[in-house]
């Protein structure tokens, strides 16, 4: 096995073995803003954060899957540990991005969601009577 | 609280075009609109003073909570579900004291500014 083949299958490894550790970091720390967005709804919830790291996944090991080929001859390990690490630098900058932008999504869902329950801006100048209330 | 009602001023074109954007819109909130100072705002709010509704755009809700001028824009935004985020901006301490002079001179102005107004709801919608 020559240091392109070595450096690559370590790549994967890693890369892998890292997306699944992020996609799964967000899976249990993600349902509890969900659970609270969906207003305790936990099967919804349950799926919503499931559909979430289904996307997490394919995005991540589409791109590690892409990125894989040099394009440049490795000639001894220094070089294969140079490229190897470019390459997984590479892959954590993108699932830093990418678990980032799942935070926002989870925290802007929870903003929209607890609009619903905002009390009205401003308070009243004063009360009057309502007579004829046709929506009792 | 579950149903606002505007009473708005029938002879502005301007809150006319409001009236008419304000429909279009989702909401959070039933909103049920009534001219200003007309036998059934009369009728249903036999208290209030509804010379002054002539003056200042007035919202009421089902309770009987009566906003005037720029909080009753504030509360119509409020209603919206696309704009009730900006409702609660706008009426944060540092933005309210210009959401409400900007308003307030919208309100004034409000037979002059009909034909701009017309331009721009038209624009939005």
């Amino acid at each position: 096995m020559n240091v392109v083949i070595a450096s690559y299958v370590f790549y994967l490894g890693i890369s892998i073995a890292l997306t699944v550790w992020v996609a799964r970091t967000l899976h249990k720390n993600g349902r509890v803003f969900l659970v609270d967005v969906f207003h305790g709804n936990e099967s919804l919830a349950d799926s919503v954060n499931h559909l979430l790291v289904v996307g997490f996944y394919l995005i991540n090991l589409g791109y590690v899957s892409l990125a894989l080929k040099l394009g440049y001859d490795v000639k001894n390990a220094q070089e294969g540990i140079e490229a190897l690490s470019s390459k997984v630098g590479m892959v954590l900058v993108v699932l830093g991005g990418m678990h980032f932008f799942n935070l926002y999504i989870f925290s802007r869902m929870r903003r929209r969601a607890s609009l619903i329950d905002a009390p009205p801006p401003v308070v009243p100048d004063g009360y009057t009577s309502v007579r004829g209330h046709s929506h009792a | 609280m579950r149903e606002l009602t505007v009473l708005y001023d029938p002879q502005c074109g301007l809150c006319r075009r409001a009236q008419a954007w304000l429909m279009s819109k989702p909401k959070y909130l039933e909103v049920v609109f009534v001219p200003a100072s007309s036998d059934e705002a009369r009728s249903r709010y036999p208290q209030l003073n509804h010379a002054l509704t002539l003056n200042d755009l007035t919202v009421i809700s089902d309770q009987g909570a009566v906003y005037q001028g720029p909080k009753a824009w504030l509360m119509c935004l409020w209603a919206l579900r696309e704009y009730r985020e900006w409702a609660l901006r706008l009426s944060s301490p540092e933005l309210l004291p210009t959401a409400k002079r900007v308003i307030s001179t919208i309100s004034q102005n409000r037979y002059q500014l009909e034909g701009l107004g017309s331009v721009v709801l038209r624009g939005a919608r």
